[in-house]
């Protein structure tokens, strides 16, 4: 038995949390999966969330928003192709808990614990990263275009829009001080809609680099004591249907007539390319 | 209407609990007893406080620019180093600071990376008008407010072979150190300067081009030096960079190589001056938030201030020995690229 494993899964809103959390309970209990971690048995727990999240998923629908009241704590037994048996709790928390942090300042005690977990995952939302934008180079891009930019009333800053890389930076840095401090930690950093960004031909490391310039270089520096790896992941492989909107798309069909619903998920590891969702997990655990 | 009961003064009589009159008396009769209103009886004032709550919510660091107590900490933490940022004249102190933080948004600086900072917030905030989000079209940053208490900008940089370095930028009104022209004394207050590992020493390169005002700029420079000097509110051997600002208005100006004659005018009238008292005078020019990027590129100029920032002090000593500091002439530096020859 390797043990009991808090992994906590973070990320700003519509970062993916759920749908990782919906592709990895229906991975570990499909016949036949070929992963690092597979399930090994059912506990006492309620398994009613984890199962509504796979079958949304599995339909190719949306998930909804996490719910935002509070943390849903999630437990999978898992066990590794040693044998060795783990419990992987992982509380499924709302990204405004953590757009909070950046924006208010302020963290709600109920998340102090599930944030003190040593291991950690944080998704970031490849296709939706916010990039700075200088006026200097707009300006100089409208007058190459000869376009006169239109006279605007001038936005009052508010925390909400700064860059991604500059909101996840800081959250990184308050999990490594303060109340939340706990010494050293994993970190497995994951690029989620992956299937958004792969067209651009780039690693997860390169697109960490090019596009989240400041948190590579953050973690690099190690000045703060993350172990940590990245990978691009695509938990849906494509896009999904919003069943409250009766969508219905042509590539969700493509991704049902799959032969198996985990054939969807894409996880990318360097340049190798598989659809093992608890890789990362796996690593995580050690 | 008021209810009223009576009371006995008589300590022997027990009326009040049996209702019977010790000396015999009617009820109503006996001289010992007196009418009790419950208006007299005065009101117990009720707490309007609402119950204290438990708190719910643990307050995170503000993420905003430090005070001198929190830099304090900080510096104690790793080496550090101290920029003393004058900036008379509007000479462009924000968005020199910004500059500096907008740079590592794009990747590592001159070999440096960005390693963290306790003042995200402080920085996003002074980034904001240079940003399109904020859907200016010409970016400028605001002005720190006369006689404010200097706060403090922190970044942490990691070099590889050097390790880690805190750098602190401090934060004060351009007019604060104009005011120690009209009054040494004003200098006492100037702390960040007291411990400032290299004093920055801004120049405003649009008013150097304006022939209205290029002369005040001329005059004013070298006297708050003087006076910062004189009041040993600059340290003996402490690095002095001047900096000519707003590189895209020089660029720009008719005036471009009389700009060029002030500016190195200036450079060298400080430098030998106060060659006893500084370790060394260097030059620089930057556009660290231009209006648009036909003459510079953004930022330009930058990653060598902050190079230079990261130098550690020369002994004391190694000034005494009476060779003038040594400084460069702006021509070299204005360069294409703005990368020194």
């Amino acid at each position: 038995m390797i043990g009991e494993r808090h992994i906590s899964i973070m990320g700003l809103p519509s970062s993916g949390k759920t749908t990782f959390l919906a592709a990895l309970w229906h991975m570990v209990r499909e016949p036949g999966a070929n992963t690092e971690l597979s399930f090994d048995q059912l506990s006492e727990g309620n398994y009613e969330h984890l199962n509504a999240l796979a079958k949304r998923w599995r339909f190719g629908s949306i998930q909804q928003r996490t719910q935002v009241s509070g943390a849903r704590a999630v437990t999978m037994r898992l066990k590794d192709t040693d044998g060795r048996k783990a419990e992987v709790s992982f509380p499924d928390l709302p990204g405004e808990d953590f757009s909070h942090m950046w924006e208010r300042r302020e963290l709600d005690k109920g998340i102090l614990e599930t944030l003190k977990a040593p291991l950690l995952v944080l998704m970031i939302n490849g296709d939706t990263i916010k990039m700075p934008a200088w006026v200097a180079e707009w300006n100089a891009l409208s007058k190459k275009m000869r376009v006169k930019p239109a006279a605007k009333e001038v936005v009052e800053w508010k925390a909400e829009v700064a860059p991604t890389q500059v909101k996840v930076v800081d959250l990184l840095q308050m999990l490594m001080s303060g109340e939340l401090k706990i010494g050293g930690r994993r970190l497995a950093l994951l690029i989620s809609a992956w299937d958004q960004v792969e067209g651009e031909g780039e690693t997860p490391a390169q697109i960490l680099e090019s596009k989240l310039p400041l948190l590579s270089q953050y973690l690099k520096s190690g000045r703060d004591p993350w172990t940590w790896q990245v990978w691009g992941i695509s938990a849906q492989g494509g896009r999904y249907e919003d069943p409250d909107k009766n969508e219905s798309f042509a590539e969700t069909d493509r991704l049902r007539d799959l032969e198996r619903a985990s054939d969807r998920i894409k996880v990318v590891e360097e340049v190798h390319v598989g659809s093992d969702i608890t890789k990362p997990l796996k690593w995580l655990i050690g | 209407m008021a209810t009223q009961q009576l009371t006995c003064d008589n300590a022997d009589c027990n009326f009040a609990s049996d209702g019977k009159c010790v000396e015999g008396y009617e009820v109503g009769g006996c001289p010992h007893t007196e009418s009790l209103s419950l208006e007299d009886i005065p009101e117990v004032e009720e707490s309007i406080t609402p119950p204290i709550q438990p708190e719910t919510t643990i307050a995170l660091a503000s993420g905003e620019a430090l005070d001198s107590d929190d830099a304090s900490v900080l510096q104690r933490r790793n080496v550090a180093r101290s920029i003393g940022l004058i900036a008379p004249n509007d000479a462009g102190k924000t968005s020199l600071i910004a500059g500096v933080f907008d740079l590592f948004q794009m990747g590592s600086i001159a070999g440096a990376q960005f390693a963290g900072s306790s003042t995200l917030i402080g920085f996003e905030k002074v980034c904001h008008l240079a940003r399109v989000a904020s859907q200016t079209s010409v970016p400028h940053t605001e002005r720190t407010s006369r006689g404010a208490e200097p706060t403090f900008f922190h970044l942490d940089v990691y070099q590889e072979q050097i390790g880690l370095i805190s750098v602190f930028i401090s934060d004060r009104s351009g007019e604060d150190y104009l005011a120690a022209n009209d009054q040494i004394s004003q200098t006492e207050h100037f702390f960040e300067i007291r411990r400032a590992d290299c004093v920055t020493l801004l120049v405003n390169g649009a008013q150097l081009a304006d022939s209205k005002l290029r002369h005040e700029v001329k005059a004013t420079t070298p006297q708050i030096v003087e006076a910062l000097i004189e009041a040993g509110t600059i340290r003996k051997g402490c690095r002095l960079a001047i900096v000519l600002t707003k590189k895209d208005s020089v660029m720009a100006s008719k005036n471009r190589e009389r700009i060029e004659r002030d500016f190195d005018g200036l450079v060298a009238s400080i430098s030998v001056n106060h060659a006893a008292s500084l370790g060394e005078v260097k030059s620089f020019v930057v556009a660290a938030s231009p209006k648009d990027t036909e003459h510079v590129v953004r930022g330009e100029g930058v990653a060598d201030l902050l190079r230079y920032w990261l130098q550690p002090n020369m002994p004391v000593a190694s000034i005494d020995d009476g060779e003038l500091p040594k400084f460069e002439r702006m021509i070299d530096l204005l360069t294409d690229t703005g990368v020194k020859k």
